[in-house]
């Protein structure tokens, strides 16, 4: 009885969707974003339906079987515009899946439909090498590599040169705070980062020009501040620099943030407020030097401060022409 | 005893009803090595996850603590300060210089330098 009741009011809640953008699908994820049968949760942990939209590239099919088999059961996969990679359904890239969505998420809270297999093998990464005194496979509380991955080793920190521990990961290709398909390969310490390197470019996506392009770009920044709600109005009532200004979202910017070619993270946001096209950047401007020395938000602002045009450029991904 | 009774029967109702919850899960759906990596949007870590970090606030909990502990005892020492006499101002001396050790290792360690 509690069982079915719970059921019934998880069925009645927005469907929880983790949504993977491909090439050209961050337009279609963000207008879904804005139906409220839909929920668009941060990570695969929170969702019950993983959505695909768009073309995703072959190096990041891996990333992507990881993501469905971290989505606890029931699950679902949607794909929207893209070409099916495992079990799932298909919708065209003239639908809109909202409607889909939400009975996809009735029919599996219902139970009325079978959850999802896993993809990869239930296995470890990297076996167990029981050696130390904490199976750590080194000595004392430092070295060795359990599991495969070797201990994090102190290394001078940036900030004050205090000696902590060094975190190496991928991150990407489908983080939320990143632009879709970017891939980093980030050296941390605590919320710093030490090192980083471009492994994969984001994916080309085709922005419709004129205001509401910019607006998005902004929604896009200020959503990463913090501030959805503002960056939801921003979306659906345009209401330019002054009204944003008056939230206190330029001072919650660092200023100098990222600077290039002249302009800062603020003054690019100012730009996309006013309509306006920042100047270009320099040819030879790259990503990556960009990044350490800074807090983890500061260089997801920087990140998601330049179009993906420019972004591209500067992980020195080369145009096709479309 | 009757209040050590409810507690009893209220934990014994709550693990009745939790652990059943917990195991059927468990069993139905156990969590997968995929499962149980963190999520990076699909990357993975190089670098295991036992890790070292600074809590960059310990020398002004430190500093906290020699100030206001050292109030936190100054109250009843003052209220048997008349009575005691000689002994407890001796007593108080030695307080503070211990305490007074911690206040000087903050201060090498900069933690009254304004940044």
């Amino acid at each position: 009885m509690a069982v079915s009741l719970l059921a019934r009011l998880a069925a009645a809640a927005p469907a929880p969707v983790f949504a993977v953008a491909g090439i050209d699908g961050l337009r279609a994820v963000e207008r879904l974003a804005l139906d409220p049968r839909v929920e668009l949760v941060a990570s695969p942990r929170h969702a019950a339906i993983l959505l695909v939209a768009g073309e995703i590239r072959p190096e990041d099919r891996a990333d992507l079987y990881r993501l469905h088999d971290q989505m606890p059961h029931p699950r679902a996969t949607v794909w929207w515009a893209s070409e099916p990679l495992f079990a799932g359904i298909p919708v065209g890239p003239h639908g809109f899946p909202a409607g889909d969505l939400a009975d996809l998420h009735r029919a599996l809270a219902a139970r009325a439909m079978d959850s999802d297999p896993d993809i990869l093998p239930d296995e470890p990464p990297n076996p167990w090498r029981g050696k130390g005194d904490y199976g750590q496979g080194g000595e004392g509380m430092m070295g060795g590599t359990p599991y495969g991955r070797p201990m994090a080793m102190t290394a001078d920190d940036l900030r004050d040169g205090l000696a902590l521990d060094a975190y190496s990961a991928t991150f990407g290709p489908f983080l939320p705070a990143f632009p879709p398909g970017l891939v980093l390969d980030l050296t941390l310490q605590g919320d710093v980062i030490q090192s980083a390197e471009v492994l994969r470019p984001p994916y080309l996506q085709h922005e419709l020009r004129g205001p509401a392009a910019y607006l998005r770009r902004a929604a896009r920044l200020v959503r990463l501040l913090g501030l959805p709600a503002v960056a939801e109005r921003l979306r659906r009532r345009p209401e330019g620099c002054g009204a944003l200004a008056r939230t206190g979202v330029f001072a919650a910017i660092p200023a100098g943030l990222g600077r290039l070619g002249g302009y800062d993270v603020r003054d690019r946001l100012r730009a996309w407020c006013e309509e306006r096209t920042p100047p270009p950047l320099p040819e030879e401007a790259r990503l990556a030097p960009l990044l350490p020395g800074l807090e983890w938000h500061a260089a997801v602002l920087v990140i998601n401060s330049f179009t993906d045009a420019e972004l591209r450029s500067l992980c020195g991904a080369r145009e096709v022409a479309a | 005893m009757d209040d050590l009774l409810a507690i009893l029967a209220a934990g014994g109702a709550a693990l009745a009803v939790s652990l059943p919850l917990l195991l059927m899960g468990r069993r139905a759906f156990p969590t997968t090595a995929p499962q149980q990596g963190p999520f990076l949007g699909g990357g993975v870590p190089q670098t295991h996850a036992w890790q070292r970090y600074h809590a960059r606030w310990y020398a002004m909990t430190l500093v906290f603590i020699a100030f206001e502990m050292e109030m936190m005892f100054m109250y009843p020492w003052a209220v048997v300060f008349v009575a005691e006499g000689m002994k407890a101002m001796v007593e108080m001396g030695m307080f503070l210089a211990i305490l007074s050790l911690g206040i000087l290792y903050g201060w090498r360690e900069g933690v009254f330098r304004w940044q």
